[in-house]
């Protein structure tokens, strides 16, 4: 499979503190990082409001409610220190994305390496929150969710490497109906329907209330289910990246897998030319009544007036797949078989998937303990039940309660998560940005995903990571930065062959 | 709510994906029997039930 990743802004709860104060409290999490890494980040190199669609808009939407937590008097900070931006030596990339603890893996081409790589960047975030709130004396909670259940929501976004070789109009109407029902595997499950909806009704997914617009550029308000943002993170004129804000933040490493494996072989399969024969009349209106069906059926409407289930419209994906791409790799046979059991195990008992998807696990805690203490679905203390099941604590939180209970399926070990923290994925590029954070970090004059600068006193030069999206580049130049003594020895190399 | 019958069926595990030969630990299989819920509803009910009433965020991305 191509290059994928996965960023997750985390809620953070600290004790004594507002909303108004999460900006600095998010800061404060990340630079509590102990390990290795480098800064800082290149924003020059970025652009969000530059759409597919072939324009550039002059601004982002902004949620007005969201404002009135900044304080007007407060002096702007540098970008450097706002968003305290550390890269770390396994590639990935630890920041305050506005009052969210943030982390984007490096770029995976396994699915394996995906998991193991989230499931690490968990770690270190908790980490931090257990830091700081060891140096403050306050409580530090971190969340891996989407919502805080009265209207702010946050992302959790994919990012999957794709050729040009599409209009993007088409990609979009390929993308949609896929968006809208898979959260039928990717929901992480919500008790309740924002902004003012009836608390005690549960849904499959986290992010689903949050969509008002079928495709734009936006992520912070009027969310679209196709973002359009065009920021390749390598050679646009070979490249797209398609920055996913649909999909919900997983505890459950199957989730994790099935989420990445499936989008990563629609978008392959949109490569192809392949088109579904089914659109959604309506996929803004689609993916709230999905999420928030109770009978379980998920019945939607077709742009020709027919009615459909949402577990067909994924397996119309399922067959094209299949077709294209059975038998052509471990990871894509794995994902097209676990992306069969999953439907049928849809259609016919939902409940079986409670060992491997977050809406059937948190639902199976949530009916267990509204049964136990005798509350109603509306009770308030359900949603603290909810919200704990995202708690990353593994002492506190209740995924974990179920993982450590043997009720969850595993796709990586712990010795795999264990050395995510601190070691890149071997065949793609972040190999080489973390290899040169762990050896040269002192050196490093700032970062981006496709460049990384190299200072000594006399010269600075630039490592151009860019087109580097193919496993079997990798291999030579990560030689090069391990067998250099020196910076340089290693700007000689690279001198001396360019 | 949905009254779909609660009791897990037994299945088979998932093969793993492709995963790295350093990695012994590989992917694991849960208990096919229904994991006892005591110590979930014990730690479920340690849980502050007013968390998620004073949770406020700022709205992300």
């Amino acid at each position: 499979m191509r290059l994928f990743g996965i960023e997750t802004e985390y809620g953070i709860a600290v004790h004594g503190k507002g909303a108004s104060d999460l900006v600095t409290e998010s800061r404060a999490v990340v630079n509590a990082y102990e390990g290795i890494f480098a800064k800082p980040w290149l924003y020059r190199n970025e652009d969000p409001r530059n759409d597919m669609r072939g324009f550039h808009v002059d601004r982002l939407n902004y949620d007005p409610e969201d404002s009135a937590f900044d304080d007007p008097e407060a002096p702007p900070l540098a970008i450097e220190v706002e968003r305290a931006d550390h890269v770390l030596t396994n590639g990935g990339r630890l920041y305050n994305d506005h009052g969210h603890p943030e982390y984007s893996t490096p770029e995976c081409e396994t699915i394996y390496d995906i998991v193991a790589h989230d499931k690490a960047g968990e770690r270190i975030v908790q980490a931090c929150a257990e830091r700081r709130s060891a140096e403050t004396g306050r409580s530090v909670k971190i969340f891996k969710n989407n919502t805080d259940f009265h209207g702010s929501s946050y992302g959790c976004h994919e990012s999957y490497l794709t050729t040009r070789s599409r209009p993007f109009g088409e990609l979009v109407r390929g993308l949609l109906p896929f968006f809208v029902t898979r959260i039928l595997f990717v929901g992480a499950g919500k008790l309740g329907i924002e902004p003012k909806g009836d608390r005690g009704h549960y849904q499959l997914s986290q992010r689903a209330d949050f969509f008002t617009e079928e495709a734009s550029v936006d992520t912070l308000h009027r969310r679209p289910i196709v973002n359009t943002r065009d920021e390749a993170h390598t050679d646009p004129r070979k490249w797209r990246r398609l920055h996913v804000i649909s999909g919900d933040a997983n505890m459950s490493e199957y989730a994790t897998a099935l989420k990445v494996g499936t989008a990563a072989l629609v978008t392959k399969l949109l490569e192809t030319q392949w088109s579904p024969s089914i659109q959604l009349k309506n996929p803004v209106a689609a993916i709230k009544s999905i999420s928030r069906d109770q009978s379980w059926k998920w019945i939607t409407e077709t742009s020709d007036g027919k009615s459909i289930s949402a577990v067909d419209v994924q397996r119309s994906y399922l067959d094209g797949a299949c077709e294209k791409f059975s038998g052509t790799g471990p990871d894509i046979d794995w994902t097209l078989r676990e992306w069969g059991k999953t439907l049928d195990l849809l259609q016919d008992d939902p409940l079986a998937l409670g060992d491997r998807l977050d809406w059937v696990a948190k639902f199976e805690l949530l009916r267990d303990f509204a049964e136990a203490e005798g509350l109603s679905w509306d009770d308030e203390q359900l949603q603290s039940i909810d919200l704990a099941y995202s708690d990353t604590d593994p002492e506190h939180g209740l995924y974990y309660a179920l993982e450590e209970s043997g009720a969850m399926v595993r796709i990586v070990g712990d010795q795999a998560i264990t050395s995510a923290l601190t070691v890149a994925p071997s065949d793609t590029r972040a190999a080489l940005r973390g290899e040169l954070v762990r050896r040269f970090s002192e050196s490093i004059g700032g970062l981006s995903w496709g460049s990384v600068v190299l200072r000594t006193p006399k010269e600075s030069w630039m490592a151009d990571l860019g087109e580097l999206v193919e496993a079997d580049q990798i291999e030579s130049a990560l030689e090069r930065i391990k067998n250099a003594q020196t910076m340089d020895d290693l700007l000689l190399q690279f001198a001396s062959s360019s | 709510m949905p009254t779909i019958d609660t009791e897990r069926t037994t299945r088979t595990i998932p093969a793993d994906p492709s995963k790295r030969d350093s990695d012994e630990s590989g992917p694991s299989k849960p208990d096919v029997q229904r994991p006892d819920r005591s110590d979930l509803l014990k730690r479920m009910k340690r849980v502050d039930p007013d968390q998620a009433r004073r949770y406020r965020q700022r709205s992300g991305q």
